[in-house]
Parts: structure tokens; sequence; C-alpha cells
């Protein structure tokens, strides 16, 4: 497998060992926002801007879904496909919150996954950077410029 | 298997030896149902989830060995560590899994759990 890309080089290795010891596929670290932090198993900007934002919508969804169904929101989503299976989950690393969407096959297993997964929100918790750097202002609802920006910094600037 | 999951585990748990039994999807790894983990350090961390999910993924392996090497489905595998062993057994859409003392019958354990799987030892 390839190293994963990376927008913060702290992710890097966290991400790198969930993708190896869950055999996953492919997966995307991203911010809540859409903002994609790092990824492995794309090669096209393109499927990571939309999966950026189809994983931020559908955590959106599902968010409020669990609310209303069962008073707290759900943070951990999986779907079952014939060939390839989609693991979503919410992660912290202290204050900060990120989503994980990665795709496995039968070479592993959802009970893989969740196990991976766990040692792989300890690993961001250890790693954190404790002194963030403060956030570039962006304008208010810059959903498309903040995707962009992450994506150029994953595949290079295109055009 | 025969028997509902809930069954085979407390049986399987009242072998001597049998520290914890557990009923795992095979193509998942998730717990069906489980016994407690007898003589875990208190307060430890439970390591079922994690056992049950690579015991269940190694027999999928071994699986794919065995059908490799034209010796068919695996009726039993134990794996012999340290501090004891993990024995599974396959049961259509399952895996029987037992963590196991290094003290134990296995020949018991293995008997039981392959009548809990309903096959023939």
């Amino acid at each position: 497998m390839t190293d994963p890309k990376v927008v913060e080089p702290w992710v890097a290795a966290p991400l790198k060992r969930l993708a190896e010891d869950a055999r996953l596929i492919s997966g995307v670290l991203l911010h809540p926002s859409g903002r994609a932090v790092g990824q492995f198993g794309f090669s096209n900007a393109a499927d990571v801007m939309s999966i950026c934002a189809l994983t931020s919508a559908i955590n959106a969804s599902s968010r409020e879904l669990g609310r209303q169904l069962h008073g707290k929101p759900f943070y951990e989503m999986h779907h079952a496909g014939g060939d390839r299976q989609v693991f979503m989950a919410r992660c912290m690393a202290g204050a900060q919150e990120f989503l994980f969407v990665g795709v496995f096959d039968r070479e592993s297993s959802l009970g893989l996954v969740e196990i991976y997964f766990a040692e792989f929100q300890k690993a961001l918790e250890q790693l954190r950077p404790h002194a963030p750097e403060p956030a570039k202002p962006l304008p208010a609802g810059d959903f498309e410029g903040e995707l962009n920006r992450s994506l150029d910094s994953l595949f290079g600037r295109i055009g | 298997m025969k028997s509902a999951p809930a069954e085979v585990v407390a049986s399987l748990s009242h072998v001597p030896g049998v520290a914890a039994a557990m009923v795992v999807g095979s193509a998942d790894g998730l717990i069906v149902e489980t016994s407690a983990m007898k003589g875990g350090a208190a307060g430890g961390p439970d390591t079922r989830k994690h056992t049950a999910a690579l015991a269940a993924y190694l027999y999928s392996k071994v699986s794919r060995a065995s059908h490799a090497a034209r010796l068919g489905t695996p009726s039993f595998m134990r794996l012999e560590a340290e501090r004891g062993h993990i024995c599974v057994v396959g049961a259509d859409d399952v895996v029987l899994v037992t963590i196991v003392t290094p003290e134990a019958n296995v020949g018991r354990v293995r008997l039981d759990m392959m009548h809990a799987a309903g096959e023939k030892s």
C-alpha cells in the first residue's frame, strides 16, 4: 500500500497503520466541515471531494436522526454492500473532532475494522499537537473553498 | 449449530478450563453471544471483542489455506500460546471461540465445541 497523503503530517502514521492492520482498501480522514485531512487508496481529487462532501452530509444527517430516534446522536455507521463495505465513524483528538470513512472487502471484517479504529483513535489522541496552529480565518460558509484548499494539499493544485 | 447461541455459550463456559466462550459472526467478526471472562484481572481491559474479531479472521484464513491444500473445511483450530489456548470451530454462519487456560483438558473442550457446532468429532 502506498503511504497516505496528508494535510496534517501527524495523522500519517496512525492512518497508515489503520489501513494496514484493518486491511482497508481506501479511506479518508476529514473534518466535520468536509475538509480532507488525509487519504489513502485514491488517486483522483474529484473522488475525495465527493466523499468528503457526502461524508460530511451523512454525518450531519445521521446525528440528527440519532437525536430524533434515540435522544442522542449516532457516531458510527456501517454499510455492507455486495462486495465492499463502508465504515464511517467520528473520532476525537482532544477537542478536535474528525470523521473517518473507510472501505473494505472480504479480506477484512467489521469486527477487525472496529478494533483497529479504536486503536487509531488512541493514537490520534496521543499524537495530537497540543498547541495547534490557529485556524486561518475563512469566509463563513466557504464549504467549496475549504474543500478545494485541502484537496490542493493532498493532490497538488490542478490547473 | 443446533442450539441457541446463549445455550451454547452457557454450556461451553462450564467446561473446566474455559475462561470465556463466544459465538462470533464468521463474516463480520462481531460477538453474537459471550460468557463473562473468568479469571480476568479486575478492572483490566476486556479483550473478548479483540479476540473474537481476530479469531474469526484467523479462522477464515485457515479455511482458505485448508481449501488451497485440498483438505476441505477445517473442523477444529487450536492456537497454543504461552498462557493458554484459543480454540475455534466453524458452525454455519458463526464460529465458536473459546479462550482456554493451559491446564484445561483441550480434548474435552474440543469434543464439547464440536458437539455444540453440531458436528461429529
